[in-house]
């Protein structure tokens, strides 16, 4: 060691504390593909044309589903082309030393009599045997919780420093609630039941304050349930879908439904059953109409077929299939996930552990799922959190700006900041944020959406082709991907 | 000359500054608080040197034979301090109030110190000279004990000692002060005795300091810890009192080696004693071996395996010469295979097949443990368990938590079990809980192996009697996704403190 560096070494150690930086990055990155299929990129002709009877374009939940039905009816002629190198779509999922972990979809809620589908396929997975739930894959207690005025509590509904005059609203809320459901219109999917037009033409936020609906804690409570659910604030969204989001639910449900994986443990078991008739990095770039038939050109090779499911994005036909409409009046939310890898716990008070999805009042984000909450472990000193943000209080366009321009660095210190409220030792914990940045995630069920011309259009679909999309429920959930790809897939068989 | 007077001011400053960082130590040590403890203690004894300067306008002729005196006086009341303190402690309810007169006495003396000194030497140097040459050295003593304090002193010495040495260092002061400034001192042969009568007092001290610290310790600790270790998933302590021993888990008492004879013998024997085909047993919890000591009783078990979560525990229970005497070397015997794993994973990645099953899990205080309580976790076992075999469940105490012992009779109900609850009493518990399950109906066994203490043939069929305080309450099974029973447990427990 020189004498130089024996004086500086005191000096060197006046610098701020160093803590090990936090890895990551961000994982997924579809922008490039996106637009380059926006634009009319070029891509490399196919060297061969296969003939198949139908093509399922869109390997997430719709698509899959779809191939689900075909193949439960043994209808084994198709192919299922997927742009991304793993089938899921929004139900995907990564994995790491420490869990499994979502990067989308991550709950379903117990299904009731008037889901037969979702019921159809959860007996068949093992998620309800001889007619009762399966006690390891509902979500173990405790479920949620809300961190308000500086601690826990369980439960996401505001109870702490809660007014007279909030705690009537809440009652009355539910009241209102429990009289829809009760009159059995109310349905996931929607389909099988009847929308009311007025409430669906009508802002979410006007509508509440039509029927005097004014504490703060319930507008926040509100506002957190149709961003979680949809994407969009109470004002970007339809009164009818706002109120979907409760009266469609039994209220004596034990669940939901949850994984480590998030929705990805159905898509694992989804894909084993398609595993032969699924071609990933088959990226669709163009469908055109082929005699009476469709000719569905791919990266994996083209396909002359008879019918096409359409399972991707709606907004996509448009300028990928030949005479297709536009999707008018459909808009998408943008969302930011990031899986955050725990080292070790934060320190955390004994009267509210960790739940499996806690949630910070007042905050933008949605809070965080723990990956590792359905383990059976006793003692865990690792974890992953799933954070979630659903960019609701900008405009679609402006944050779609913001996720092109924003660096990795960006959100780390976001997530670190919003995490640092209930957590103020986060930092020291965290070794890695792994951020995915979804530009179109969710379409908003905006006023007007469900009655639309746009989408009466999409419905009727083209002469073979048929649009599956969960876009066309204008709600994004598993439920309602499931009965589009079903419905479309009950078309190619009749 | 002028070097061995400045450096009579060094140590004396040193000294001062010793008793300062022992009281403050002390009290921050015994009171917690350190702030507060420190910042009282360094302001009273400053304040008390003001006071002890002031004082010394007081002292006119005889200003060496005072000096001397004052340096005894500190040798032998700094010296003591930290035994008087403790002992005060242990011994008194007026720690506070020793600590700050002593402090005070302390300070007083030691402000005496200087402004005397300055006087005694003030014909021999220019007065520039002394201020400069006294302060420095008395700044320079203050470095010294600082430093050897915490590098030295404490961890050497310790605190008892450290302040007895230096009071030697005071009394040797003195002593060499009766030389330094002999032609001031008329009579000095009286102040040289005096001299030492203290340092022998001292150091008699230093001798006795261990018996101080032993009174002080035994009055410390009504019971004495004889180990206390973290480990990565709780806090292992064991307390000793007379010829008891406690083991407490994260503060929770596990057992008393006085009285848990009543509840092994009452969590294995009704169980193990109606399989006289038993072969293989499973253990889950029970890192003590207690349960398997009773277990081992019976010759026609061949296999014990016992699973349990943490190895320091395990290990620690192998090892321990009282330990393993407490549980008769059960978890070295041949017959053991120990597990150290997480119960429920371990079940699930299991395939063996067991005719019998203890179960001894910490109480369902959270919802980590409580999954250990749930109907998955029944169910699961009951895949491990034979046809005719049976397991036995630690339940909590059906008087303080009624409805979460009813709770987990329920949950083995809600499981397919047929459920057989009894209670034992054991002292240090109370009335305690424990549920049998099986697939068929269970009888009292007809013998029992020799050698208990508490159970019998006949009074082992009364234990399933419920008085009307702990008889059955209405309550929800325990499953993964609501588990009723943490919160029942929160209840109970709840109304019974409050």
């Amino acid at each position: 060691m020189r004498r130089r560096e024996i004086l500086g070494a005191p000096l060197l150690q006046l610098s701020r504390k160093a803590r090990p930086p936090i890895a990551g990055g961000y994982v997924m990155d579809g922008f490039a593909l996106g637009h380059r299929l926006r634009d009319g990129g070029r891509f490399e002709p196919a060297r061969q044309t296969t003939k198949v009877e139908t093509v399922i374009a869109g390997g997430g939940m719709a698509g899959l589903s779809a191939a689900w039905w075909l193949l439960k009816k043994g209808y084994g002629d198709f192919v299922l082309l997927e742009m991304e190198p793993e089938a899921g779509g929004n139900s995907r999922f990564g994995q790491n030393e420490v869990s499994a972990y979502p990067w989308g979809a991550h709950y379903v809620p117990v299904p009731n009599r008037k889901s037969p589908l979702v019921r159809e396929l959860f007996e068949e997975v093992g998620l309800i045997e001889n007619g009762e739930l399966n006690e390891r894959h509902l979500c173990h207690s405790p479920q949620e919780r809300l961190f308000l005025h500086g601690r826990w509590q369980y439960g996401l509904e505001p109870e702490v420093g809660l007014s007279r005059q909030g705690r009537e609203q809440f009652a009355r809320f539910e009241e209102m609630v429990a009289g829809r459901h009760a009159t059995g219109k109310w349905t996931i999917p929607h389909a099988l039941g009847e929308v009311d037009g007025k409430l669906e033409g009508q802002g979410f936020g006007a509508w509440l304050k039509e029927n005097g609906f004014d504490a703060p804690e319930l507008l926040w409570y509100l506002d957190y349930s149709t961003r979680d659910d949809y994407g969009s604030s109470i004002t970007d969204t339809s009164a009818w879908a706002g109120l979907h989001y409760f009266a469609a639910r039994d209220h004596d449900e034990k669940g939901p439904f949850c994984w480590p994986e998030g929705n990805g443990w159905l898509v694992r078991r989804l894909r084993e059953r398609a595993a032969a008739k699924i071609r990933t990095g088959a990226v669709v770039y163009r469908v055109e109409r082929r005699g009476a038939g469709w000719r569905v050109r791919s990266a994996a090779g083209d396909y002359e077929a008879k019918r096409v499911i359409w399972a991707a994005p709606s907004f996509l036909a448009s300028r990928l299939v030949e005479g297709a409409p536009p999707a008018l009046g459909f808009s998408y939310s943008p969302w930011v996930t990031a899986n955050v890898t725990l080292e070790r716990m934060p320190k955390m008070a004994a009267s509210a552990e960790l739940a499996w999805d806690n949630v910070i009042y007042g905050s933008p984000s949605l809070g965080y799922v723990v990956a590792t909450h359905q383990s059976l472990r006793t003692h865990q000193e690792k974890s992953v959190w799933t954070w979630y943000y659903a960019m609701a209080e900008k405009t679609p366009a402006e944050a779609r700006k913001l996720l092109l321009s924003a660096s990795w660095e960006y959100w780390r210190d976001r997530v670190i900041e919003d995490l640092s409220r209930p957590h103020p030792d986060i930092a020291e914990c965290v070794s890695r944020i792994d951020v995915f940045r979804n530009g179109h995630a969710m379409v908003r069920p905006t006023p007007g959406l469900l009655g639309g011309e746009g989408r009466r259009t999409l419905l009727r679909g083209l002469p073979g082709l048929y649009f599956a999309n969960s876009d066309l429920s204008g709600i994004s959930i598993f439920e309602e991907a499931q009965y589009r790809g079903v419905e479309a897939a009950r078309r190619v068989l009749s | 000359m002028a070097i061995a007077l400045f450096l009579s001011v060094l140590l004396i400053a040193a000294c001062g500054l010793i008793y300062e960082l022992i009281a403050g130590t002390l009290a921050s040590y015994l009171l917690g608080d350190s702030i507060l403890q420190f910042s009282t203690v360094i302001g009273a004894y400053l304040f008390a040197m003001g006071v002890g300067s002031w004082l010394s306008r007081f002292i006119g002729k005889g200003l060496v034979q005072r000096f001397i005196t004052i340096e005894l006086l500190v040798g032998l009341v700094g010296g003591f301090s930290s035994s008087i303190l403790f002992l005060a402690f242990a011994y008194t309810q007026a720690f506070r109030f020793v600590l700050y007169l002593l402090v005070i006495i302390v300070g007083i003396l030691v402000g005496l110190e200087i402004p005397l000194l300055m006087r005694i030497l003030k014909d021999r140097f220019q007065f520039r000279d002394l201020v400069a040459h006294v302060l420095t050295f008395d700044y320079l003593g203050a470095l010294g004990a600082s430093l050897l304090f915490p590098l030295v002193l404490v961890p050497k010495l310790g605190l008892v000692r450290g302040a007895l040495l230096f009071g030697i260092v005071n009394a040797a002061v003195a002593l060499w002060s009766t030389w330094l400034f002999r032609e001031q001192l008329p009579r000095h042969q009286g102040l040289r005795v005096l001299c030492a009568l203290v340092l022998l007092a001292l150091g008699g001290g230093m001798f006795s300091a261990d018996y101080v610290m032993a009174a002080a310790d035994e009055n410390l600790y009504s019971d004495e810890i004889i180990l206390s270790r973290q480990t990565r998933y709780q806090r292992i302590v064991l307390t000793r009192w007379k010829d008891d021993i406690r083991l407490f888990l994260s503060s929770h008492l596990q057992f008393s080696s006085r009285d848990e004879y009543r509840y092994h013998e009452g969590l294995v024997h009704p169980v193990l004693a109606a399989l006289p085909t038993a072969r293989r047993v499973l253990v889950l919890g029970g890192g003590d071996g207690l349960a398997a000591r009773e277990i081992l009783k019976y010759p026609h078990i061949e296999q014990v395996t016992l699973v349990d979560l943490d190895p320091e525990m395990t290990s620690l229970f192998s090892t321990h010469g009282y330990l393993k005497q407490l549980n008769a070397g059960s978890l070295t015997n041949p017959r053991m295979r120990v597990i150290n794993a997480d119960a429920f994973v371990w079940l699930e990645q299991s395939r063996d097949l067991f005719d019998a099953v203890i179960i001894d899990f910490p109480d369902p205080t959270n919802f980590s443990l409580g999954k250990l309580y749930t109907t998955a976790f029944y169910r699961l076992l009951g895949h491990h368990l034979s046809q005719s075999g049976f397991f036995v469940v630690q339940s909590t105490s059906p008087l303080f938590a009624r409805q979460s012992f009813w709770c987990i009779v329920e949950t083995l109900k809600a499981a397919q079990f047929q459920t057989f609850p009894y209670h034992v009493y054991v002292p240090s518990f109370g009335e305690w809980g424990f549920v049998i399950a099986g697939r068929q109906p269970w009888h009292p066994p007809v013998t029992l192996p020799a050698g208990l203490r508490y159970l019998t043939v006949s009074n082992l069929p009364t234990l399933f009697d419920f008085p009307l305080d702990m008889t059955a309450v209405t309550a929800e099974p325990n499953r993964l996704n609501d588990q009723a029973l943490v919160r029942y447990y929160e209840e109970d427990w709840k109304k019974l403190t409050h």
